[in-house]
């Protein structure tokens, strides 16, 4: 494999925001999740539980409510007062309704699915009718008359209980007249709706329980707690043979840390997540069918996109955070040494730039040439592009001005590697190829999307002799143009999960996807077909830990000077496949160890495949070949993240 | 010839020609250097009669033969006259003047004003749509909503608003529906409700009374269970005494300075 020399990166300073609110599809299995910061988040749950849409966040949008409708449409409402909806297909909003009561603390759709209830600070309960364009304004209820039949109404109100108001954060009412509620004193009550009266009380916690949920057959319901424990709830009956029911805690779960805002309830699955930003899934042992290791705990901590680029001539690496950029140049060693060793750095990493953007809108992406010399990034009104001149060791930046209105929004933003040409894929489903001069721009070429569909290009990747150009959607199959003759060239068949990463080999323009569903393809660019070695992989299969890895491969590279090697990684790993080597099958020892050269010749024959795997560097967020002896590893610890975090509950331990 | 001496009833009246004159002929007295300053005295007699002595007392003492000169009391009474007839006109000239000033003042203030309000078509339109009164803020007012609005990527027409009975706030859309002018009080009430909002959940979630401890404590429970307990996991609290350190550092950088003089 060859000697490297490691930077090991930790000043990138990223902090995830918290979860907000959590909403579960059925029919499509998918999960969108709300963040703090306003973006919001599509996962696939049937795709190895991979986020395959976000969009983009908001200064001032502070969602409190995320539900679906009918025929997959998303809506939020948030403490601004409006109500949101998505639009999944062009990955943009589709409008905002203002419901003029204040902010709004919760939102619920009617079973059916057309109807949309929002509860706002005023006190009244505003019922819009859902058409296929819109949503329109139908009924405003006011604080008596909630009496009307609305099933699952998620509300906030006050109650006057003992020294400390005590507020209910969550409130579900069942269709059997039951209502459940949880509140900050750490209850979860059950009231009767036709008396009024209180049936049963649990004390579950010394915290508050902030979320609840229940599934769809009404027999199961989960709730979370500001200690980071979830309770689920069922209703089981009193003795084996009897009808009667009653409900019972049955499980609790600690997978989280801090405060548990928001929980859903799918068939078969209960998903959290909270204020420690991780989004667990946690399948239900009875209702899964299968035992197999897709019924174990998924935590998704890290993401699933590109947050760092790099500039591999001058060495610089660009950070992307929520509302500004970091340049950085790496540090620099004179000292050598064997394996494993730490070498001392003579000139430390240098913070070059930090660069805010105006607005309120968060960064959707961002990229830095190869060469260092231009920045670009992109909102969702606006695109910047940046100009950057080095002299001696000082930066300079200019903007170009007057940047065209079509490139806003962009979903992903790609130098060529002679940084001369600038591809960026908007959420329309067109790609636009900008050419670069000193100073200024030239809008080359847009390809447009195949009529009928409005397909938004997520990936991004360019062939380094700069004729071949890979983009890839959320459904489609991969489409290749030709840069040179501005057409598009071939299309690799779809696939039904995924991409999670491309990129196109230096000379024999071999295209490697990796797919959500840790599926490696390698196609050949040239010949239009897939090459030998995918054939062959295709055909025996992927060893069955490559296949049970958590997390997507974000980033695919290669060596400029051995052909054979592909470098990719997910947050847990990074791995060189070398296709010369023969592949493993599942009795083969997948991990080797690192290859001690006092073993002998047999054992390392024996166990030499194709997939190197190391470990050493985790969790990865990025992992790059800089020449050929040097690679970057950008690692963020998960105790730096929580050290960040706001405070969590105190909890008293015997001994401390 | 015998001089007269001017009658009184002169003065008072070139005194009484205008309630600047007194200034004006002051000034006029300085500028042409005639002794006009005194006005209530007899400005016209005296310089004749201090001529009359100097010339007197020239005479007297060079010439005993000499006559005196001789001043017409016609020409004495022209020159008075012509004085007087400058003095008026100036004051008229400046009379006329401020006069054009304010006229002047006047007319922009009325522009201004017309200005402010809105060409009568427009108004008569909205007065049409069927909108309540609209209190109209001035254009950069507008332009900064504008750019708020469209930074938000709001697609409001006005047949959203028309569908609601309840509008009380007012959207008002313009010619071609390419901006939109909102009341700069409803965006102040509503982020000030959006603060509460906020400020509430913060104040139940964070603030007195929650049970709350710090990350560095909650990661440290750990370490301090251990059979062999370790410490805290940020033992160190490096953002202690920075002034302090700081002030220390740059007294140092000054003490090696100085001591890097003294030996020269």
């Amino acid at each position: 494999m060859g000697e490297f020399k490691v930077h090991r990166v930790r000043f990138f300073n990223y902090v995830p925001s918290g979860i907000r609110c959590v909403a579960y599809n059925n029919q499509s299995n998918r999960l969108a999740v709300s963040r703090t910061d306003g973006t919001v988040e599509i996962y696939n749950l049937s795709a190895n539980y991979f986020q395959e849409k976000f969009f983009p966040g908001h200064e001032s949008r502070a969602t409190e409510a995320l539900c679906w409708a009918k025929g997959q449409r998303l809506f939020s409402a948030g403490l601004n007062g409006e109500i949101i909806e998505y639009d999944l297909q062009a990955l943009n909003i589709k409008y905002t309704m203002d419901a003029f009561g204040g902010p709004i603390w919760s939102m619920a759709v009617s079973p059916h699915g057309s109807q949309l209830l929002v509860g706002c600070e005023d006190g009244s309960v505003k019922l819009f009718q859902i058409t296929p364009d819109k949503i329109q304004f139908e009924r405003n209820f006011d604080r008596q008359k909630r009496s009307t039949v609305q099933k699952m109404l998620v509300d906030r109100q006050y109650m006057g209980v003992s020294k400390r108001k005590c507020i209910i954060w969550g409130v579900a009412f069942l269709s059997d007249g039951t209502v459940i509620s949880v509140d900050s004193a750490g209850k979860v009550q059950f009231w009767d709706s036709a008396t009024g009266t209180l049936v049963k009380n649990h004390l579950i916690a010394n915290a508050d329980v902030q979320s609840i949920a229940v599934s769809d057959q009404e027999d199961s319901f989960v709730v979370g707690t500001a200690e980071g424990t979830v309770f689920h709830f069922q209703l089981v009956s009193v003795t084996s043979n009897s009808s009667e029911k009653q409900w019972v805690r049955t499980k609790p779960f600690q997978h989280h840390t801090h405060d548990v805002r928001a929980v859903a309830h799918s068939p078969t699955a209960l998903i959290s997540g909270g204020t420690d930003t991780h989004l667990v899934i946690r399948p239900l042992m009875e209702k899964v069918e299968v035992k197999n290791y897709d019924a174990a705990l998924r935590k998704i901590t890290f993401p699933h996109r590109r947050l760092i680029s790099c500039s591999k001539k001058r060495q610089l690496l660009l950070f992307q955070f929520t509302h500004h950029l970091e340049l950085w140049r790496l540090g620099s060693t004179v000292a050598t040494g064997k394996n494993g060793d730490t070498l001392p750095l003579s000139k430390n990493a240098d913070h070059l730039l930090h660069l805010k953007t105006k607005g309120p809108e968060n960064i959707i992406c961002s990229c830095i040439s190869p060469c260092g010399s231009w920045i670009a990034y992109s909102t969702t009104s606006r695109f910047f592009l940046y100009r950057l001149n080095y002299e001696h060791d000082n930066i300079s930046l200019q903007r170009v001005s007057k940047m065209p209105a079509f490139l806003r929004s962009a979903l992903q933003i790609l130098f060529s590697e002679d940084s001369a040409k600038l591809f960026v894929a908007s959420n329309q489903g067109s790609l636009h190829i900008i050419r670069l001069l000193e100073g200024s721009f030239k809008h080359l070429h847009t390809f447009q999307p195949q009529s009928g569909t409005v397909e938004s290009m997520c990936l991004l990747a360019v062939s380094p002799d700069g004729n071949w150009l890979a983009a890839s959607g959320t459904s489609a199959g991969v489409h290749v143009y030709n840069i040179k003759s501005l057409k598009l060239h071939c299309t690799v068949p779809s696939y039904n999960f995924p991409v999670t990463a491309l990129a196109i080999a230096p000379n024999t323009n071999n295209l490697v996807i990796a797919h959500s569903d840790q599926q490696v393809f390698e196609y050949s660019i040239p010949d239009k077909q897939y090459t030998e070695w995918s054939r062959t992989i295709q055909k025996q299969g992927f060893h069955y830990l490559w296949l049970q890895r958590d997390t997507p491969i974000t980033h695919i590279s290669f060596h400029p000077k051995r052909p054979m090697h592909i470098l990719l990684h997910d947050a847990y790993m990074f791995c060189i496949i070398d296709k010369s080597l023969p592949l493993p099958n599942d009795k083969t020892l997948f991990y080797n160890p690192l290859p001690p050269t006092n073993e002998s010749d047999v054992i390392r024959r024996r166990t030499a495949h194709a997939f190197k795997i190391s470990k050493i560097y985790k969790p990865l967020l990025f992992m790059d070949l800089l020449d050929e002896r040097t690679l970057v590893a950008v690692e963020r610890p998960l105790d730096d993240i929580i050290a960040q975090l706001p405070p969590p509950i105190k909890k008293k331990k015997f001994g401390t | 010839m015998v001089q007269l001496r001017p009658r009184a009833s002169r003065t008072p009246a070139s005194a009484m020609v205008d309630e600047g004159q007194p200034a004006s002929e002051e000034e006029e007295g300085a500028e042409h250097g005639l002794l006009l300053g005194q006005p209530s005295s007899g400005a016209a007699a005296e310089p004749l009669e201090e001529d009359d002595d100097e010339d007197g007392d020239d005479g007297d003492d060079e010439l005993d033969d000499e006559a005196p000169e001789e001043l017409t009391f016609a020409s004495a009474q022209a020159e008075a006259r012509e004085e007087e007839r400058r003095v008026r006109e100036s004051v008229r000239r400046d009379k006329t003047l401020l006069k054009e000033k304010r006229k002047r003042r006047e007319e922009l203030f009325i522009e201004q004003k017309k200005r402010k309000l809105l060409p009568e078509d427009v108004l008569e339109k909205l007065t049409a749509a069927g909108q309540t009164d609209i209190k109209k803020a001035s254009g950069k007012l507008k332009e900064a909503n504008l750019k708020k609005k469209s930074g938000e990527d709001y697609e409001k027409g006005g047949d959203s608003k028309n569908t609601k009975e309840k509008v009380q706030k007012i959207q008002s859309v313009g010619q071609n529906k390419s901006y939109l002018a909102v009341r700069l009080k409803d965006q102040d009430l509503r982020d000030s409700r959006q603060q509460a909002a906020k400020a509430f959940i913060q104040k139940s979630l964070y603030g007195p009374g929650t049970n709350r401890t710090t990350v560095n404590k909650f990661l440290s429970l750990e370490n301090k269970r251990l059979p062999v307990k370790k410490a805290a996991v940020q033992f160190l609290n490096n953002a202690w005494g920075t002034q302090r350190k700081q002030n220390a550092k740059r007294f140092k950088r000054r003490w090696m300075v100085r001591k890097m003089k003294t030996p020269k």
